[in-house]
């Protein structure tokens, strides 16, 4: 039984069943890191022995005859941007190399609460600003279906992890993207949550209005218990709230695709996205009329600037948040300095890389005096008008189907000199995060090479019940399974 | 578009060296061209949605983390104080 290419709630059944222990899935996952990581290097730190511990814990559980969460013994790899007490958490910075957390993110504590063992802090884009995870200052971490390719960022390690059979699940973070295009670049499934449905509490600040915490899993159904068992309003985060929705989101998965309408909005299938990604995304959209769900064209007009927009927004937002690291209170601390004045630039020139560089005085540029009309007011108002489009089409449609990404992985490198050749990677992902809205990247086929395609389900504020049951239903329709790639399984 | 890239550098609290300049020059033109591309939405307002409002909690006093725990991540500490270059002569 090969358990690394086993979904989280295929591993449930077998443990509840009795067939398998957690530190036999223990086992497995930390025998496919020792395997994979020199190649694949998904892994900042690695968190062994307490995931060994909550394992023995969970099967001690299990033998007691006590009822326990559903992702019991089921092993996750983090972010290294939530922070977890005592375990460092470094954003793939120089700037936090050594932090180490005095508490945990309000996610993490969940995902404790339910007894998942924690493999280790996984990479990303330094301080989760990037597409492909080349902006880490540590390592470059591969996709597991091509080494030469990069896995998508920011999230990047996550989605790897996963793909790779080196955790069975993993949280992530999006801001622009950076849960759903590498989940659509690893071929697996990411979920951005509505605003406001996980808690930001412990995740390091990168544009606070845009950021969310979200699963990244092997099926919808994995990605239905993920968000089932970290949404809800938290009092530590004031912008946390909740809708009253089942505890556990596995309910939502058989209502029927039948009688639900899917838009297809027109802007997200024209210049610039390749051929084979629009035709594998229309066959899904043929799969979903096969299941009974009426298809029709959409128009989300504003659509095509929300890059920009989005760069104003998350850019200001960014400069900022990371005005707070200046060598004093906590991470790097230059050693080359006069005065005070001196200590901060410093510290700051040295520990940030060239991207984070780049955004926090694109922020800088934009709020400055003279330029606040022209950018950021005109970004937020940008915004309204975009929602209101959504909400047109949410009218009329449960839910939206595009592209995830117009490209399938790109090779490392080939962007990396281009931030805004690289910023459009996310062209289909960011109106998402401009207006709040939840949305499901999975898998829907493979390009000519073998690389996974993504379509994206787009839904209405708090429709997650409604993207992960369409997205079950697709699944099951076509049959999908989730493989760890042979590259990754040598 | 002419970016000052030293000047927005010095108001970040950052050094950008000379043989920089050129290529943050170029890069932050091209995103400021790119930005610049956002269509006017005069007739919206950035209006929060009233659903959408934030949950305040009371304003009470209880216990927080402790102060050596906050502490151990700052570089330079002595007798419970951060140490920073001092400010006047």
């Amino acid at each position: 039984m090969e358990l690394i290419q086993k979904t989280a709630a295929q591993l449930h059944r077998l443990l509840r069943d009795r067939e398998i222990t957690a530190a036999e899935i223990t086992d497995a996952v930390f025998a496919q890191i020792a395997a994979c990581e020199p190649q694949v290097q998904s892994y900042l730190a690695l968190t062994e022995a307490s995931a060994r511990k909550t394992a023995a814990l969970v099967d001690q559980k299990l033998a007691g005859g006590e009822d326990l969460p559903p992702l019991a013994g089921i092993p996750i790899a983090v972010k290294d941007n939530l922070c977890t007490e005592g375990v460092t958490t470094t954003c793939a910075s120089k700037m936090l190399y050594n932090f180490v957390p005095p508490y945990s993110a309000t996610v993490v504590k969940k995902v404790e609460e339910n007894l998942l063992p924690i493999t280790g802090k996984v990479n990303l884009d330094e301080f989760a600003m990037g597409s492909s995870c080349e902006n880490s200052h540590f390592q470059k971490t591969r996709n597991p279906h091509d080494l030469s390719r990069v896995p998508g960022g920011s999230s990047g390690g996550s989605a790897a992890s996963v793909a790779a059979g080196e955790a069975v699940l993993a949280l992530g973070s999006d801001t622009g993207g950076s849960i759903r295009q590498p989940a659509s670049f690893c071929g697996i499934v990411g979920l951005k949550p509505t605003y406001g449905a996980v808690s930001r509490y412990g995740l390091v600040a990168f544009a606070s209005s845009l950021d969310q915490v979200g699963p990244m899993a092997r099926s919808c159904e994995d990605a239905a218990m993920l968000f089932s068992a970290i949404t809800g309003a938290d009092e530590m985060d004031a912008t946390s709230c909740d809708r009253g929705h089942r505890a556990d989101y596995r309910d939502y998965l058989a209502r029927d695709v039948k009688g639900m309408t899917v838009g297809i909005p027109k802007e997200y299938f024209g210049e610039g996205i390749d051929e084979e990604v629009s035709s594998a995304v229309m066959q899904a959209a043929q799969v979903f009329r096969s299941l009974g769900a009426q298809v029709k064209e959409v128009s989300l007009p504003s659509s095509p600037h929300a890059l920009s927009a989005y760069y104003i927004i998350s850019s200001a937002e960014a400069s900022s948040n990371l005005a707070r690291f200046d060598g004093v209170k906590y991470g790097y601390r230059s050693e080359h300095y006069q005065n005070l004045q001196e200590m901060y630039v410093n510290t700051r020139t040295e520990g940030f890389g060239a991207e984070v560089k780049r955004r926090i005085m694109l922020g800088t540029y934009v709020l400055s005096s003279g330029y606040f009309d022209a950018y950021y007011k005109k970004g937020k108002a940008f915004q309204s008008a975009l929602c209101a489009e959504f909400d047109a089409c949410f009218a009329g449609c449960d839910f939206l189907l595009t592209p995830t990404v117009p490209q399938t992985a790109f090779k490392l490198g080939e962007n990396i000199d281009d931030p805004v050749k690289m910023y459009k990677s996310d062209i289909c992902t960011v109106p998402v995060n401009i207006a709040g809205l939840p949305a499901l990247a999975m898998p829907c086929g493979r390009d000519k090479q073998g690389l996974p395609i993504g379509m994206q389900l787009i839904g209405p504020h708090f429709g997650e019940d409604v993207l992960l049951s369409a997205g079950h239903h697709y699944e099951q329709a076509t049959g999908y399974q989730f493989t760890v790639p042979a590259i990754a399984s040598k | 578009m002419e970016i000052d890239v030293r000047h927005i550098a010095k108001l970040s609290y950052l050094k950008i060296e000379d043989d920089e300049i050129e290529t943050y020059q170029k890069q932050m033109s091209d995103i400021i061209q790119m930005v610049e591309a956002l269509p006017d939405q005069a007739d919206f307002d950035a209006k929060p949605r009233v659903e959408d409002a934030m949950q305040l909690r009371e304003d009470e006093i209880r216990p927080s983390t402790p102060r050596d725990k906050l502490l151990q991540n700052a570089p330079q500490v002595e007798a419970g104080c951060v140490i920073v270059p001092k400010t006047l002569e």
